[in-house]
């Protein structure tokens, strides 16, 4: 079936949202009330992880009908739980690597944050980091639209991860915007890349990059928690493993439902840049709020019936919106059809195509044209001022035919 | 495998039903409509060419179709 790419992108991102906020909940409850330790849990996350991981893949694994259950019901790419490709390899590690190193800032940050709709109203900060990573990266230079969409979120976020008493912990503000947020903007744009990738031809299925991401994330975590225990002659390995055994249902619980977040959500990430997917993830801060009620109602987050508070609370979370709709809605697509002088070789203009900010693909044709090429813009100006005035400079083009993209389907 | 566009020309008016029944065709990994030269741009995805001269039939055999351009993909560089 296919639906239409944009709506695929929402229903994926914000059910992904969704389930990340009954997360960090669950977490935010066992770090008050069971694993203290913050190493610890960061180990025992992975640990019971990579099990829990391993047994819902050869799960999905699973053939009904000449078809596994993961790609009839998660994702369609899917076949079954498959050995790592070489060319996947360095991604797995920087993922990895990322993922460890966030989850112990995550897990840090939750041992003293006990508030979800905090703890995700900090994250939403990735955004900054990942406009300026993809502006390298993506050869997309971030516009005006895009720049105050991100301050407006960034705003949002700040006002409304004050707590409920109206404390701002500079603390936290060090974790999160040194640890948590530029590892979770890497983390996203390796996942990404990881998606994009072609196995047999077929897009990269978001199960299998999550089971070989929480491996590696284990063997990092593990890496670093023992290093930090012989450097500092702390126990955080040994007191990691206990807590594993001690607490392995609440651990099988958040792992087993974070596995279908970030599986949807690496899905989607081949739908859309990691920016557009962290701007409408931002709304799992709207779904945090019930969370952290919930919580408060229990006496386990602290909760203020101040209206100033909750006043201030609701217009960051307004702003958070707000900014995600314009930043995420904004986008234009187009096809450029090119011909060549003769004389010239496709070969020599492929690469000076590609070098032109805002090109997504160039596929050299034969038929009609000699090159299709995808490109990806903010507004119908930067496309000519970027685009446009570029290819006129390529001397050995002789005609070109923008075609503006209005709407598309995708099967992925 | 062998990836191509096929770029269709339509009667006016016809399109959003054109584009229900090419979302039941298999081997179509991307639909879009377009504003310009054409009016849809389809990606097609096949195991081989008469696979392809099977999809671009199914595809001009879709009422109000008036022509189609069939480019393949000999080389490729995607982000």
């Amino acid at each position: 079936m296919r639906i239409g790419k944009k709506y695929l992108l929402y229903a994926l991102v914000i059910t992904s949202s969704f389930i990340a906020a009954t997360v960090t909940t669950i977490d935010s409850y066992i770090s008050s009330n069971y694993i203290k330790n913050a190493w610890a849990f960061g180990f025992s996350i992975f640990f019971i992880g990579f099990f829990t991981t391993l047994l819902l893949c050869i799960f999905l694994s699973i053939s009904y009908n000449k078809k596994s259950l993961g790609s009839r019901f998660i994702d369609p790419s899917f076949k079954r739980l498959r050995f790592i490709k070489k060319k996947e390899l360095k991604y797995h590690l920087i993922a990895g690597l990322m993922n460890a190193t966030n989850t112990i800032g995550y897990c840090i940050l939750i041992s003293f944050v006990y508030d979800p709709s905090v703890l995700l109203s900090f994250s939403q900060i990735v955004i900054i980091y990942l406009l300026l990573i993809e502006s390298f990266t993506e050869k997309n230079v971030p516009t005006l639209a895009e720049i105050q969409s991100s301050i407006i979120v960034t705003f949002g976020a700040i006002l409304a991860s004050i707590s409920l008493q109206g404390e701002i912990d500079l603390q936290s503000l060090v974790i999160v915007f040194i640890i948590i947020n530029p590892t979770w903007a890497f983390f996203s744009i390796y996942q990404r890349k990881l998606k994009m990738i072609r196995i047999n031809g077929k897009l990269n299925d978001s199960i299998n990059i999550r089971f070989w991401n929480v491996l590696f994330s284990f063997l990092f975590i593990s890496i670093i928690i023992l290093i930090w225990d012989v450097l500092f002659g702390s126990h955080n390995l040994i007191e990691g493993i206990n807590a594993s055994i001690d607490f392995f249902p609440w651990i099988f619980i958040t792992m087993s439902t974070t596995f279908f977040a970030y599986v949807l959500f690496i899905r989607s990430l081949g739908l859309g840049s990691a920016s557009v997917n962290n701007a409408i993830r931002s709304s799992s801060i709207i779904f945090a709020l019930p969370f952290s009620l919930l919580l408060a109602s229990y006496g386990l987050a602290p909760f203020s019936a101040d209206p100033v508070m909750l006043l201030i609370k609701f217009i960051g979370m307004i702003l958070i919106v707000l900014g995600i709709i314009s930043f995420a809605l904004t986008i234009v697509k187009a096809y450029i059809f090119i011909n060549l002088k003769p004389g010239y070789t496709k070969k020599q203009v492929m690469k000076k195509i590609w070098d032109i900010p805002g090109v997504t693909h160039v596929t050299a044709t034969a038929g009609k044209y000699d090159f299709i090429v995808k490109v990806s813009t903010r507004t119908l100006v930067k496309g000519y001022e970027k685009i446009i005035r570029k290819i006129d400079e390529i001397e050995e083009i002789k005609t070109y035919k923008w075609n503006s993209v209005l709407k598309d389907w995708e099967n992925i | 495998m062998i990836n191509a566009y096929i770029l269709i020309n339509m009667q006016p008016g016809n399109v959003d039903k054109a584009i229900k029944e090419m979302r039941k065709i298999e081997n179509l990994a991307k639909i879009s409509v377009v504003a310009g030269e054409y009016d849809i741009v389809v990606r097609a995805q096949v195991k081989n060419l008469e696979d392809l001269l099977g999809t671009t039939d199914k595809i001009q055999t879709i009422d109000g179709v008036m022509k189609t351009t069939t480019q393949i993909i000999e080389k490729e560089i995607a982000l």
